[in-house]
């Protein structure tokens, strides 16, 4: 187990056609046992930091410490790091068994017999017991994921990569594996960290959660963090699903006006002062139709999905939805107004698009009275 | 539709007694190899021509063999021809890890240079090469024979063109999982690679099992000559010894088979199947 220092890390990829930055002067702590997730669309830099905390990439400059040892220059078998990859990449020509003790037989000198003991303990924690002397060939898509996962946990590393590993399994199996992965590190309390696009498994895995864009960090911080407070307009789009409703709004004094009729008076006008301009952004969640909303909106699709509905709106030429009660389900073209809360609303600077408000609604609801008398109470 | 199953079925048949046609064709010299290596000589040109073999194997075995040793020749080759075999695997498949699967200075002119070699015929080398025998005392040696030609381009080319269809992240999984970069080329690249590493002995087998002039240069003495020299003996200019060369060629083709049966269950289809989800 071990925390992960990383200081001014920069990654470049240069050839005679030029250069690509793909990690700019990150600075990241990965506590002991975290269980930390990056982010980002693809080219973000994500995928080449993991690779570069695996020891799999040289770095351009800046260092990585587990645990205050410098390992920069070590090698990625003089890491005690262990990783899973976005396509398992199991030996096609050993069994299982045989997948599963690799490390072991390269790393240490135990046995055979306690490498095996070790590998049908490993195998018996995963469920894959019974496959034990088959080809990796042989296997469901998920079965190789289960191997893969028991190939790295089996040396007790410091520290668990995983590059997009689920990204390969169906959606169903993907959510089953999502939870065994958590429970798994939760038990293990291994250091670990996790690379994917999704947001949703980002926000569902992580105990924090990086965002990357462009090979720099965007916000580090809880799933609830980069939801509720954003640092950016990029962050404040990317989290959340679906996507924040965002348009530019004129700011007179505290009054609000943008595209398609927007009106919107703040309560608290001292948050746009010095501002001829801002962002507004509103989640799909918090919208609402309302007698008299600020966003008066054409209805141009209605997806029933069940339990809630997904409008989506035009308002002047901005595109907005909005996720409301599976009761209310409006006709297309009719138009409709839209309102919200003010302590779900967000706005960012238009020029540097940081954050200047976020969300503001209670965190914190006690759930005491709830609480049932355990058994050993 | 029936009318077109029974079209196909025609030009099915049609396939194939054409295909039995031809295989009937290559199959008649190796008949009459071994039916001329169990006839006296005196048979030989009887017409029509004898078409059942005869007894006469053994006798015509004790001439050879009182002629030109070929018991040996048989000796030389296999030790020189499964030497060469082996040494030639580990430099090509080593050469073929590292141009497919690292990067290094030079590695694309040094690549098409070793590539270009193919196209010097072996004439040109003879000369050279028998000369530098001679300085370090090599002529006559098995060493002779092997060494120069371990390097095989082609092997060289092929495992390359091979090797670079193993995933990446397979090696970096090792090298995650704590191998040497020695260990990957032994332990994931080579059982990988078991079908080609397989068809390439079958070439490297027969080109050395069947080299005549390089070897006709360098073994001068007798008990060194291989099979293709031996045979060569047998061709002379007053005498041409059919009924021995038969016996000679029907010994020298049956390692060939045992090659390529032993070989055969290494072409596995789709090894590296399994290995990476795509």
């Amino acid at each position: 187990m071990a925390t992960i220092d990383i200081t001014k890390l920069r990654k470049v990829f240069g050839d005679e056609n030029g250069e690509i930055v793909a990690v700019d002067d990150l600075d990241l702590t990965v506590e002991d046992g975290e269980f930390l997730v990056f982010v980002g669309p693809s080219g973000c830099g994500k995928t080449t930091t993991l690779r570069c905390i695996a020891g799999l990439e040289d770095v351009t400059s800046g260092t990585i410490e587990f645990d205050g040892r410098d390992v920069t220059d070590r090698r990625a078998r003089e890491r005690d790091v262990a990783m899973v990859f976005q396509n398992y990449a199991l030996y096609p020509h050993m069994t299982v068994r045989k997948n599963i003790g690799f490390p072991l037989r390269l790393s240490t000198k135990q046995s055979s017999d306690e490498i095996d003991a070790r590998v049908e303990e490993i195998a018996g924690l995963l469920g894959i017991d019974t496959l034990l002397e088959q080809k990796p060939r042989e296997l469901s898509g998920g079965q190789q994921q289960r191997v893969a996962l028991g190939r790295a946990i089996i040396r007790d590393p410091e520290v668990f990569l995983m590059d997009e590993p689920l990204s390969n399994l169906d959606a169903k199996l993907r959510s089953t594996m999502r939870t065994e992965l958590q429970e798994l590190q939760s038990e293990l309390g291994v250091t670990t960290a996790y690379v994917t696009h999704d947001q949703t498994e980002a926000m569902a895995m992580g105990d924090r959660i990086v965002i990357l864009e462009g090979g720099e960090l965007q916000q580090v911080g809880t799933p609830s963090d980069v939801y509720r407070s954003p640092a950016n307009e990029f962050v404040a789009g990317f989290i959340g699903s679906p996507s924040i409703n965002a348009f530019t709004a004129d700011v007179d004094g505290g009054l609000l006006t943008g595209p398609g009729g927007f009106e919107y008076a703040l309560d608290d006008p001292s948050l746009v002062e010095g501002y001829d301009r801002v962002r507004v952004g509103v989640r799909p969640e918090d919208l609402r139709p309302e007698v008299d909303g600020a966003m008066p909106s054409e209805v141009t699709v209605v997806e029933e999905m069940g339990n809630e509905n997904f409008l989506y709106a035009r308002m002047g030429d901005v595109d907005l939805t909005a996720r409301i009660e599976s009761e209310i389900h409006p006709e297309e073209g009719v138009t409709v107004a839209f309102g919200f809360d003010e302590e779900d609303l967000y706005l960012f600077d238009p020029k540097t698009s940081e954050s200047i408000k976020t969300k503001t609604s209670e965190t914190d609801i006690s759930y005491e009275q709830y609480v049932q008398p355990g058994p050993d109470q | 539709m029936r009318e077109e199953e029974r079209n196909e079925a025609l030009w099915r048949f049609g396939a194939y007694i054409f295909l039995m046609v031809i295989v009937v064709l290559v199959l008649i010299p190796l008949y009459w190899m071994i039916v001329a290596a169990t006839i006296p000589q005196s048979e030989f040109f009887s017409w029509p021509p004898r078409l059942i073999p005869g007894l006469q194997w053994f006798d015509n075995f004790q001439a050879l063999q009182e002629n030109v040793d070929f018991l040996n020749s048989i000796g030389n080759s296999i030790i020189i021809a499964v030497a060469y075999t082996a040494l030639s695997l580990v430099l090509c498949s080593m050469a073929g890890f590292a141009f497919a699967k690292y990067e290094f200075r030079f590695k694309e002119p040094l690549f098409y240079f070793i590539l270009a070699t193919l196209v010097l015929p072996i004439q040109l080398l003879i000369i050279p090469l028998f000369l530098l025998m001679v300085q370090i005392g090599w002529t006559n040696s098995y060493l002779a024979v092997i060494l120069p030609w371990a390097a095989n381009p082609l092997g060289i080319f092929l495992m390359r063109q091979n090797m670079q269809a193993i995933p990446e992240s397979l090696l970096e999984s090792a090298r995650m999982d704590g191998a040497t970069e020695f260990q990957l080329y032994y332990k994931i690249a080579l059982p990988t690679m078991l079908p080609s590493l397989a068809a390439l002995s079958i070439i490297l087998f027969l080109n050395q099992w069947q080299a005549f002039l390089y070897p006709l240069v360098i073994l001068q003495d007798p008990q060194m000559y291989t099979i293709p020299l031996a045979l060569a003996e047998l061709v002379g200019q007053q005498r041409v010894y059919f009924d021995q060369i038969m016996v000679a060629t029907s010994l020298a083709v049956t390692p060939i088979f045992v090659v390529f049966l032993t070989m055969q269950q290494y072409f596995i289809k789709g090894i590296l199947s399994g290995s990476v989800k795509q």
